[in-house]
């Protein structure tokens, strides 16, 4: 079954990166990109062209994006009911222990830094792939969206 | 009562026109004897005896005239005229007698009528006696007691029946004469009708006049009776009125108080009676009155006899006194007695002993005629040596002009400028030795002309004094004056009253400009006010208080710039109350001089936060980049090895190997940045635990070179957990890391090197440093070895020897080329550490 990503990055570079990285856990998953917050969010609510965009079983959230910065995007998903289940782990090259106690406290599943190796940054991925996609048991998708349907009539 | 006193021009206008109309009968008369021889001789003795009957008639009128004259004037004159009169009367009434001899029946008219004259001259007479003697009241009283019926009516009545006896011979004996000479007689009668009428208007004139007389007379009485009042009351002078001869006519009150004769005693007496026999041998009384008459006024001293016989010094004026023509009528005689004026001057003699200042009396010629004991001990002479002396002697030349010219000046300018005044001059000792006084004059009149007190004080001592003072006052301003900062001080008032130089230079105003001005004027008000508040306490207050501590205020220059002062203060008792002293410095400098130290050490940490902040956002944000070349040259070495030709390989490694050296020095550039970022507060700390967390890091490295690390049991410490773990990290790691192929071993110790202290020594087998790079070793990117003997970034020691600094302490190094090294660095012990 092929798992849904939501990787919240504006570095191209970084995006290639993760991608590669995904390819070499072998394992299916569909890797969505939003560049920037707001499109994240659209993504998220799936405005516009994102009518037919799916529910993400992970996102991956860059810190420092334009337009809006990952610290907003994480306060919101966490901040609205329908999103708020959505595994959300933090990956950024900040080591600063400010980033790291602020997204804890807005209630990141995880704080994670990208290394400078290509091999430990594959390693980490394929540790993410692990953990998060295969591992951890999550709320049943539909029943999860159908409630948070409901609550937002 | 009533009488006929011919006395005014109407009175003797009337008598001329009787006279004239006699005249006219008398030529009409002497027609008729031009008839008849007879008749003629008759009419020549009838005018006759007619001529007479009037002439004693005008003269008794002018008799009366003077008479009453001297009675309300009491001129001698008058009565000089009415003794005249009286000869004319006689005279006439002889003429008369003679003229009627050959008539027995006018005889016996004319006798009666001389009887009747007489007796009223007799009682003038008294009169006038009384009048001289006693006054005008008592001949008043005598008229108006006289009950006798002596008028002039009688006599007029004697006077018309001689004339009608007269005229009836010459009508009886010249019948014929008389008709024929008819108009000569109806001339005569109408002569005579026209004089009786005349004489009866002029005795009702008389009548008025007299009326009139009466009231000024009274008139006069009461002002001749206020001034006898006053004259007679008045005590301390003898005034009395002499006669042409020196017998006395009046006395006062006064007099008879210092001579002791009654009035009644002395009136008559001439005034003689009151010198002594040689006085009188020697003629003064008369010469005195001789001078009274030739000058006017005699002036003298002399002695006088009292009625008892004792004698006393009189001062005496006699002044000659005149009537309105110029004849001397008599003298005023004031007399004082100047013994009692002496014995008051003996009272005050005394009290002129008692002075405390030398006093000396000089008359206008400058000699002295009065001194004390005081003068005589101030001056050194003897009282004799100096009486009747030039006050000059003792007073310099000049001075002493000056002296009796101020002091003889009137008196209200004397009191207006001396009183109170001192002036300053010098004396001169009978030694010749000079001492400075200070001469306060008065003037004082006196029977010897104008006199001037003179109060001298020997101020010698006050001028050592000043002078000293003065001295005194010329050290303390030049004190003052040599004071690097602005000196005012201030009285009670708020009013600047003496400043220096330097106060005149930082508040731009001259020195005449700030003096006797408010303070306030060059501090801000509120300030000043304050200021003087705090001078003004207590002494004890304001030096607990104050000494020594500067109150920081804003001054005002002239020109109205404000700049910052320390001021001073302290209370300074002086004559005119508390003074508060200020001492007053400008700290313009000084305070710009803060403020930039301030601005400096502001922009210094400002920078310093910066750099930290850039330091460490830097090291982030250039791992970034870094990230994608390392990644993606290692997805390319990965994939394409062997694919390519060996050149790209190669390039590829190096590519690598830059990014990996890269990627150590932002790691350690971050760890520097992030110790000085970190103003963490030290706890206690196991320093054991930060070894072993330190070893394990280093794990890979230990196990890569198996190194000995060893260490001996270490304490607790205060310091950063965190810090210290990076410390032994870098420090251990080094001594594994420069090493020669053998086996490294590395032990840690410490011991106590002073109370509170623990000091680490981290040694090693390795390589050893070269003492001079001692030092350098702890430098930013300082490096002892090529890059491809050792990796590095020569950041590590400066991290250790900045976490050593925050933690209170310093790092150094001890070692031998070859031998090892030994990194020391000290921390504060930890309370648990035993």
């Amino acid at each position: 079954m092929t798992r849904q990503v939501l990787l919240v990055e504006d570095s191209p570079g970084d995006v290639r990166l993760t991608q590669e990285a995904f390819r070499e856990a072998r394992r299916s998953v569909q890797v969505h990109v939003a560049s920037d917050g707001l499109e994240a969010m659209a993504f998220l609510r799936r405005d516009g062209t994102y009518t037919n965009a799916p529910r993400p079983d992970l996102i991956l959230l860059d810190l420092n994006l334009p337009k809006m910065d990952g610290r907003e995007v994480l306060a919101r998903i966490k901040g609205d009911d329908r999103f708020k289940t959505i595994p959300t782990v933090i990956l950024t090259t900040s080591e600063s222990e400010a980033d790291i106690m602020q997204s804890y406290q807005l209630q990141a599943n995880c704080y994670l830094s990208k290394p400078v190796q290509l091999e430990s940054f594959e390693r980490l991925i394929s540790s993410i792939n692990d953990f998060w996609l295969t591992m951890v048991k999550l709320p049943h998708q539909k029943q999860d969206a159908n409630e948070a349907a409901l609550k937002g009539k | 009562m009533d009488r006929n006193h011919p006395s005014n021009w109407r009175q003797l206008l009337a008598f001329g026109s009787a006279a004239a109309v006699m005249v006219a009968m008398a030529s009409v008369a002497y027609r008729g004897t031009v008839v008849s021889t007879e008749s003629n001789r008759w009419a020549r003795h009838v005018v006759q005896v007619l001529g007479n009957l009037q002439d004693l008639v005008l003269g008794l009128s002018e008799t009366e005239s003077a008479y009453h004259d001297y009675i309300v004037s009491g001129s001698p004159s008058y009565l000089e005229s009415y003794r005249a009169s009286l000869i004319k009367v006689t005279t006439d009434e002889a003429a008369l007698r003679e003229a009627t001899a050959d008539n027995p029946g006018q005889a016996t008219t004319l006798t009666g009528l001389a009887t009747r004259i007489s007796e009223q001259i007799g009682f003038d007479e008294t009169v006038i006696n009384l009048r001289s003697a006693t006054g005008l009241d008592a001949a008043a009283t005598t008229i108006r007691g006289d009950t006798n019926p002596r008028t002039i009516v009688a006599i007029e009545a004697a006077v018309t029946k001689m004339r009608d006896e007269e005229s009836r011979l010459f009508a009886m004996q010249n019948e014929d004469a008389t008709r024929r000479s008819h108009e000569a007689s109806a001339g005569l009668i109408i002569g005579t009708v026209l004089e009786v009428l005349i004489i009866a208007a002029a005795g009702w004139r008389v009548h008025r006049a007299s009326s009139r007389r009466h009231l000024a007379e009274e008139a006069l009485r009461e002002s001749e009776m206020q001034w006898r009042m006053l004259v007679h009351e008045v005590q301390d002078y003898a005034i009395c009125m002499l006669d042409l001869n020196g017998q006395i006519v009046t006395w006062n009150e006064g007099a008879e108080r210092i001579t002791g004769y009654a009035a009644a005693e002395i009136i008559r007496r001439n005034f003689s009676c009151f010198y002594g026999t040689e006085d009188k041998q020697k003629g003064l009384p008369a010469n005195i009155l001789r001078t009274a008459i030739a000058d006017g006024r005699y002036e003298g001293q002399g002695t006088w006899v009292r009625k008892d016989g004792s004698r006393f010094i009189a001062n005496v004026t006699v002044t000659a006194l005149h009537d309105r023509s110029g004849n001397l009528q008599g003298f005023s005689e004031i007399t004082r007695d100047l013994s009692k004026t002496e014995a008051s001057a003996a009272k005050y003699r005394g009290l002129l002993e008692a002075a405390p200042d030398a006093m000396v009396v000089v008359n206008e010629g400058g000699a002295i005629v009065l001194l004390n004991v005081e003068a005589e001990r101030q001056f050194g002479y003897p009282r004799d040596e100096l009486l009747g002396q030039q006050v000059k002697n003792i007073i310099p030349e000049g001075f002493a002009e000056r002296l009796i010219s101020d002091g003889t000046r009137s008196t209200a300018e004397a009191l207006a400028q001396q009183i109170g005044t001192g002036i300053e001059l010098y004396g001169r000792r009978k030694s010749g030795g000079h001492f400075p006084i200070e001469i306060m004059l008065s003037p004082l009149e006196s029977t010897e002309g104008v006199l001037i007190t003179a109060a001298i004080r020997d101020i010698s001592v006050r001028k050592a004094a000043e002078k000293h003072l003065l001295q005194m006052e010329k050290r303390y301003r030049g004190l003052l004056e040599a004071a690097p900062d602005a000196m005012v001080v201030v009285n009670q008032a708020g009013d600047v009253i003496l400043l220096n130089v330097q106060a005149e230079k930082q508040f731009g105003y001259s020195r005449d400009e700030l003096l006797g001005q408010p303070v306030k004027n060059i501090i801000p008000e509120g300030f000043a006010e304050r200021l003087i508040a705090d001078g003004l306490r207590s002494a004890e207050d304001a030096s607990a208080q104050q000494i020594g501590m500067g109150i920081e205020l804003i001054g005002r220059s002239k020109t109205g710039g404000n700049f910052p002062i320390e001021i001073m203060l302290s209370p300074l008792e002086s004559t005119d109350g508390i003074l508060v002293t200020s001492a007053i410095r400008d700290i313009t400098t000084r305070k710009r001089a803060e403020a930039q130290l301030l601005q400096k050490v502001e922009e210094l940490n400002r920078s310093n936060r910066e750099l930290e902040q850039f330091a460490y956002i830097a090291s982030h944000d250039l791992r970034e980049p870094l990230r994608m070349v390392a990644s993606f040259m290692q997805l390319l070495s990965r994939r394409y090895k062997g694919k390519l030709d060996s050149d790209a390989d190669e390039f590829i490694a190096y590519a690598v190997d830059g990014v990996d050296r890269m990627e150590r020095l932002i790691q350690d550039l971050l760890s520097y940045s992030r110790v000085g970022a970190k103003k963490g507060i030290l706890y206690e700390t196991s320093s054991e635990l930060a070894l072993l967390q330190a070893l394990t890091n280093l794990s890979n490295a230990i196990h890569a070179a198996d190194a000995e690390v060893t260490h001996d049991p270490l304490p607790s410490v205060f310091g950063d957990e965190v810090q210290l773990t990076q410390l032994f990290q870098n420090l251990v790691g080094n001594a594994i890391k420069y090493q020669n192929r053998g086996t490294p071993r590395v032990h840690i110790s410490v011991a106590k090197s002073e109370p509170g202290r623990w000091t680490f020594s981290i040694k090693d087998n390795g390589l050893g440093i070269e003492p001079q790079y001692f030092e350098k070793i702890f430098g930013m990117f300082q490096r002892l070895h090529r890059r491809d003997e050792f990796s590095g970034t020569g950041i590590g020691l400066a991290i250790c020897k900045r976490i050593v600094e925050r933690h209170g302490g310093n790092i150094s190094v001890e070692s031998c080329p070859g031998q090892g090294s030994t990194f020391r660095f000290a921390l504060a012990e930890g309370m648990t550490t035993s």
